[in-house]
């Protein structure tokens, strides 16, 4: 029977973002959490493979402590059990952290076929951890997937890479890991009765002495300020004049010194 | 005491609204205009569990709590007030007589395709001549033999068109005045039952609300709801928990006028400023907001008595003369801060503003929470 990981990452609504004008500071404070939007990609894909082949799903994450209302998300998505490898210094993971948490967290506890990843978070955008979990693993890894197809009979997985100039289809035996675009599929959205369901499912809880990792946080955020746009409504000429005038004017901005 | 919803009721509120972004805004005001019944969300509704909510599983229902049914019918307003009474109506009134007053067999009948969604429910109890005067009913049962027959007629029925069971009242004893009223469960295919034409209404016009019409309508004896005479006190107890749901209903239409006069009031530049740097509109916005909030913790609080099993009839009036008092209110405030473009059909906040004055009528007008709040107060 076919079983399946599914990577997920609780990450700030965009949605509750609100800029402090004066500063241009994000507010934070009174912003919600969801499962980052390409991972629900991942956790319906592996849904729909369970519906279709049988077998089970396992919801993963990596979070601090704090981040627990994830599980019953998750689990109100389809997957039959959680991990929530946790700590609470989980705040500023740096992807390659993350993909180590998790390859040790797996290797350690969870049995799987295939793994499948959403091909970027939500906030970061790295593309990072499943390849690099893959890579950890030792297992084949095909990114920026958008069809994905189980082959029982050979346990070998096909899938449609969509890239930039055409779609390529590869096919890998399993063991193997998937990372998957939004339109892979079209997450469901949790009905009453899954989302009370999501309590009575198992949750393994893991923490960084389970897993006797040791991890220091590499990653500082500074700050992070909202981009802003002001139209100077400035003309050049495609001369001589006209050049020096821009880069007078970018120098005088400050766009470069 | 904790003000924070639980995990399952956020997530709850996070799948409505991805509900409603997907499926119900972007035919909100199209269902308006053409006064389309949404046959097709409520199909949806049925698929996601909620249309029988607080009710158990073993009546086909989602096993969970009164709450849970609150933020539904709020959320599902927010977007589309049709869509939220609609499942208000099915699930306060309809279901919940048969659920606290059926006997086994009723309730395996009728409230099991009700909360599974297979059926619609509907509520006849008002008519022409007697809406707050209940016992003016004109409407008579007369029981021939093992059969009930049915006289009269009802008016301003929601969702008597759609319905597969309604439940109607109608006098057994036209002496003893509104201790003469008996309930009764009513097919909606029962001969002699007729439903009149869609009514033509100033706001939730996608709901169908129309006169139902009893001539010789013959059901059996078994489909007495309770017991002779016990019509008005399920009347009054159905009615104590849909106010609940009108509350919340209100609440919906209030928020989502509140929603849209931030976004326009902070985009609609006049004076070289958004008009949201305005005190006049910031002092507007400050007392929706605020009134908006009053209304939830009051909705939400009336919500929680009922799970509790607490007494919530004053708490239930309470909610819904608030958050009705505050939709109206606010709505009026919304097209205010809108200006011309609020007035235009088509815009949400002219349709918000058509849609919440019904919330200070049905269920109990205004007047009627009043005589229940002070009825409480000064026992």
């Amino acid at each position: 029977m076919l079983k399946v990981i599914a990577c997920f990452k609780w990450v700030i609504d965009e949605a509750d973002i609100k800029v402090d004008k004066g500063s241009r500071r994000l507010i934070l404070e009174r912003a919600g959490y969801k499962i980052s939007a390409y991972d629900r990609n991942a956790i319906e894909e592996a849904a729909r493979l369970q519906e279709r082949h049988g077998g089970s799903v396992a919801a993963v994450t990596v979070a601090p402590a704090s981040a627990k209302q994830c599980l019953k998300d998750a689990l109100s998505r389809g997957p039959d059990r959680a991990y929530f490898v946790n700590d609470p210094s989980f705040v500023d993971l740096e992807p390659s952290q993350t993909a180590s948490l998790l390859a040790a967290a797996i290797k350690s506890r969870i049995a799987f076929d295939l793994i499948i990843c959403g091909e970027g978070s939500s906030d970061l955008y790295a593309q990072q951890v499943g390849p690099a979990l893959a890579e950890k693993l030792g297992i084949p890894c095909a990114t920026y997937a958008n069809r994905l197809t189980y082959v029982e009979s050979e346990s070998r997985v096909i899938a449609d890479r969509k890239l930039d100039d055409g779609i390529e289809t590869v096919s890998m035996p399993l063991p193997a890991l998937v990372t998957v675009l939004p339109d892979t599929n079209t997450p469901r959205i949790p009905t009453l009765k899954q989302v009370l369901g999501a309590a009575k499912k198992p949750v393994q809880n893991i923490t960084l002495p389970d897993l006797g990792q040791t991890y220091a946080p590499s990653l500082q955020t500074l700050a992070t300020l909202a981009t802003t746009m002001d139209r100077r409504r400035l003309k050049f000429g495609p001369d001589p004049e006209g050049i020096r005038s821009i880069v007078g004017w970018l120098l005088k901005e400050g766009v470069f010194a | 005491m904790n003000f924070q919803l639980s995990e399952e009721h956020q997530l709850i509120r996070a799948s409505v609204r991805e509900f409603c972004q997907k499926y119900v805004e972007p035919v909100a005001d199209e269902i308006d205009q053409q006064a389309r019944f949404p046959q097709d969300i409520v199909n949806r509704l049925a698929q996601q569990d909620w249309l029988g909510i607080p009710y158990p599983e073993a009546y086909g229902g989602a096993g969970s709590d009164y709450l849970s049914y609150t933020i539904v019918v709020e959320e599902l307003s927010r977007a589309c007030a049709t869509t939220g009474f609609t499942l208000e109506c099915h699930t306060s009134l309809a279901c919940y007589p048969l659920f606290k007053f059926g006997t086994e067999e009723q309730k395996n009948k009728y409230l099991l395709p009700l909360c599974k969604g297979e059926i619609l429910g509907s509520f006849a109890l008002t008519e022409s001549g007697a809406g707050t005067d209940v016992g003016a009913a004109l409407t008579t049962a007369v029981l021939d033999g093992d059969q009930y027959i049915l006289q009269g007629s009802k008016m301003f029925i929601s969702n008597a068109p759609v319905a597969g069971v309604l439940i109607i009242f109608a006098m057994t004893d036209k002496a003893k005045g509104a201790k003469g009223l008996s309930a009764f469960i009513v097919p909606g295919d029962a001969p002699g039952l007729t439903i009149g034409k869609h009514l033509n209404k100033m706001g939730i016009r996608g709901s169908l609300t129309a006169e139902v019409l009893l001539k010789d309508c013959r059901i059996p004896k078994e489909n007495l709801l309770g017991q002779e005479g016990q019509g008005f006190r399920i009347a009054m107890m159905t009615l104590d928990g849909g106010r609940i749901g009108i509350a919340a209903q209100a609440l919906g239409i209030a928020q989502a006028a509140l929603d849209e006069s931030v976004r326009y009031s902070k985009e609609r530049v006049q004076f070289g400023k958004p008009i949201s740097s305005f005190q006049a509109i910031q002092w507007m916005i400050a007392d929706m907001a605020t009134a908006v909030e009053a209304s939830r913790f009051l909705t939400y609080h009336a919500a929680w008595c009922y799970d509790q099993g607490l007494p919530y009839s004053k708490e239930a009036a309470m909610a819904k003369l608030f958050a009705s008092e505050t939709a109206v209110y606010q709505t009026n405030r919304a097209v205010q801060i809108h200006g011309g473009i609020g007035y235009i059909k088509g815009h949400k906040v002219e349709r918000l503003y058509r849609d919440a004055k019904i919330t200070e009528i049905y269920e109990g007008t205004s007047e009627v929470m009043r005589m229940v709040i002070s009825g409480n107060v000064l026992r």
